[in-house]
């Protein structure tokens, strides 16, 4: 949760509009991400809050508008190069690596750390051997954290839904994100999985200080873990401010309740 | 009932990622290396080495190269021909340039030529995935067989149209031509074979394996945490292409000593090596020698049994030989799509339980 620091701002989104020939997916959205906070982006279906995130790590390109990443601006990124500055993701739709192996599948969140060429990687002796269990060391933490020891070798394509949920948020925090973009993380889970969830994801927050941006549908979740929440409607921004405040604004409950035009 | 894990505790994550984390996977894996270096070689003759063992090696290596790929980089190829050509071609103007040079040395620079060849033919991966990119790979296929056949420069304009191998010693030992022994032919090639798969192996298991597993399976998701596509499809196509050069200039050099690019590369060659590594099991090292032992293998064994044992002609034999492929190949399909390698992965899992059917 918000801590004394937490009022630097790590990311800014300014004046952003992003169409897709006649369709405005997001018009002229700004808001900031605080160090450290958990940030939610809700709103109806259709609103734009996936496309907001694909602008973010890069995977869409908007045609006005910038964003400021931890003080520098940026127009055009790949997604490679968000990733390789701290911009880790889960996905609405489940995006593992469905023939690799839990274990694999986080190893491979943790490509962006490692280095070692093709050369000591064929011989896997000396540096590379050395850099593949220094890092397997960090993805057990991670392992352990999520509580998933039991499936670790396991292919993710055999996994029930909830932990191959788990799974790819494992996958996203072995890169050591400073921001952690999370869409949806708790679709079609049950109270029980959604609890753990909830727990993973405020533990994420408190022991590593990593900075959340999620997509969630369920409000009483949203408005249980959230330090602060915008929402788009329509792909315009029609409110912002901590969970009370955005459950009491008009423009929200209109949005999400309609409006009589009598 | 011998086949058992329990017990066998890792205490280190070295002992972990081993290649063969069971003992009896180890100790069977020695087993068969050692009967390879150290009893076949004294039992060798001049038909078991170019009938059997030679093409079995080779086209093992091959099927490991397309393998690196199309299993583990999920990008489709039928440019296999045209890179053992390259690697054969490459190998045998190498030694035309450098006599003295080590052979070891040879199939290495071999090897590399095949990877930036590979490179340049792996660019449009880019843009193109699937059935189309391996259309595109036909390009290679047909440019380069029509080159190595048309510019005289890469056959040293010989009337035939062919490269013959120059009698190469490798630390005064012959390994190339007519009068090489058999087990010196034979225990050259297993040595790279096995020194290669080793580090396909281990390529496989690390980071740039992963890489090309996950560009494979999910190609957004990858780039999404950090991999560039770009570096992954390419590493993919120079470390394929490597092996398939290497395998190439030892198909020429070693086991055929003299080749036409039209005959000995053409598409069915890159057909061939494809179907090796469907059969044996796509994304596994082990497929690739499982897959060439089957497609090598079989047909020989068919021919004799069918010669020798039923008294058949041999064309009739030949034309029966094909029609028993075709249908044992339908047969493995249906009972396992994933190959041979998760057939054999599927026995040691029942073996482990054996004789409890749970």
């Amino acid at each position: 949760m918000l801590t004394e620091q937490a009022t630097e701002t790590l990311l800014q989104v300014d004046a952003i509009s992003l169409s897709f020939g006649g369709v405005h997916a997001l018009v002229d959205v700004s808001f900031d991400i605080r160090k450290g906070e958990v940030r939610s982006i809700i709103g109806p279906n259709g609103a734009g809050k996936s496309s907001m995130l694909n602008v973010i790590n890069g995977f869409y390109h908007p045609q006005k508008g910038t964003i400021t990443y931890q003080g520098h601006a940026r127009k055009q990124m790949r997604p490679y190069g968000a990733a390789a500055g701290g911009i880790a993701r889960t996905f609405q739709n489940i995006a593992l690596f469905k023939g690799m192996s839990t274990l694999d599948n986080i190893m491979t969140g943790r490509s962006t750390h490692m280095s070692k060429s093709l050369f000591w990687q064929a011989l896997r002796i000396g540096p590379a051997q050395r850099e593949e269990i220094e890092h397997r060391e960090f993805v057990e933490h991670v392992i352990d954290f999520l509580e998933i020891q039991s499936i670790r070798k396991t292919p993710v394509g055999r996994l029930p839904y909830g932990l191959q949920k788990r799974v790819e948020l494992g996958r996203a925090l072995a890169a050591e994100p400073k921001l952690l973009l999370l869409d949806e993380p708790m679709a079609g889970m049950n109270l029980e999985e959604k609890e753990d969830m909830s727990r993973f994801i405020l533990e994420t927050n408190d022991e590593f200080g990593t900075t959340i941006a999620l997509i969630e549908h369920d409000m009483g979740v949203v408005m249980d873990i959230s330090d602060r929440v915008v929402v788009l409607d329509y792909g315009r921004k029609i409110a912002e401010g901590t969970p009370e405040e955005v459950r009491a604004d008009q423009n929200v409950i209109d949005a999400y309740l309609g409006v009589s035009h009598d | 009932m011998f086949y058992r894990e329990s017990g066998q505790l890792k205490s280190s994550y070295p002992a972990d990622q081993a290649i063969f984390p069971i003992a009896q996977d180890r100790w069977f894996v020695i087993g068969v290396l050692a009967a390879a270096f150290l009893v076949i070689p004294l039992f060798i003759n001049q038909y078991w080495a170019n009938a059997v063992l030679l093409p079995f090696l080779v086209y093992a290596l091959a099927a490991l190269g397309l393998n690196i790929l199309t299993g583990y980089c999920g990008q489709v190829s039928l440019g296999t021909g045209a890179f053992m050509a390259v690697g054969a071609y490459a190998s045998f103007k190498l030694v035309g340039f450098f006599p003295e040079l080590n052979f070891l040395i040879v199939l290495a620079l071999s090897g590399v030529i095949t990877a930036v060849v590979g490179m340049i033919f792996g660019l449009p991966s880019l843009r193109i995935k699937g059935f189309y990119l391996a259309v595109a790979t036909l390009a290679a296929q047909f440019f380069l067989v029509w080159m190595f056949n048309k510019v005289g420069w890469f056959y040293d304009y010989n009337l035939t149209g062919m490269i013959t191998v120059r009698p190469i010693d490798f630390f005064g030992i012959r390994i190339t031509g007519p009068e090489a022994t058999p087990a010196a032919k034979y225990l050259f090639t297993l040595t790279v074979v096995c020194v290669l798969a080793l580090s396909a192996k281990n390529i496989v298991r690390g980071r740039i394996g992963r890489e090309w597993m996950a560009i494979r399976d999910m190609d957004i998701a990858a780039e999404l945490i950090g991999i560039r596509p770009l570096q992954a499809k390419l590493s993919a196509f120079a470390v394929s292409s490597f092996y398939i050069g290497v395998a190439g200039a030892l198909y020429f050099a070693v086991y055929l000593g003299a080749v036409e690019p039209v005959e000995a590369f053409d598409i069915n060659q890159s057909f061939y090596v494809l179907f090796i590594i469907i059969i044996g099991g796509l994304g596994s090292v082990l497929g690739a020698f499982l897959g060439s032992a089957f497609i090598v293998l079989v047909p020989i064994l068919l021919k004799n049994i069918m010669v020798g044992g039923m008294g058949f002609d041999s064309g009739m034999a030949g034309h029966v030989e094909i029609l028993l492929m075709g249908m044992l190949i339908i047969f493995f399909l249906i009972v396992e799509p994933h190959g041979l390698a998760r057939l054999w992965q599927i026995a040691k899992e029942k073996l482990r339980l054996w004789p409890f059917p749970h």
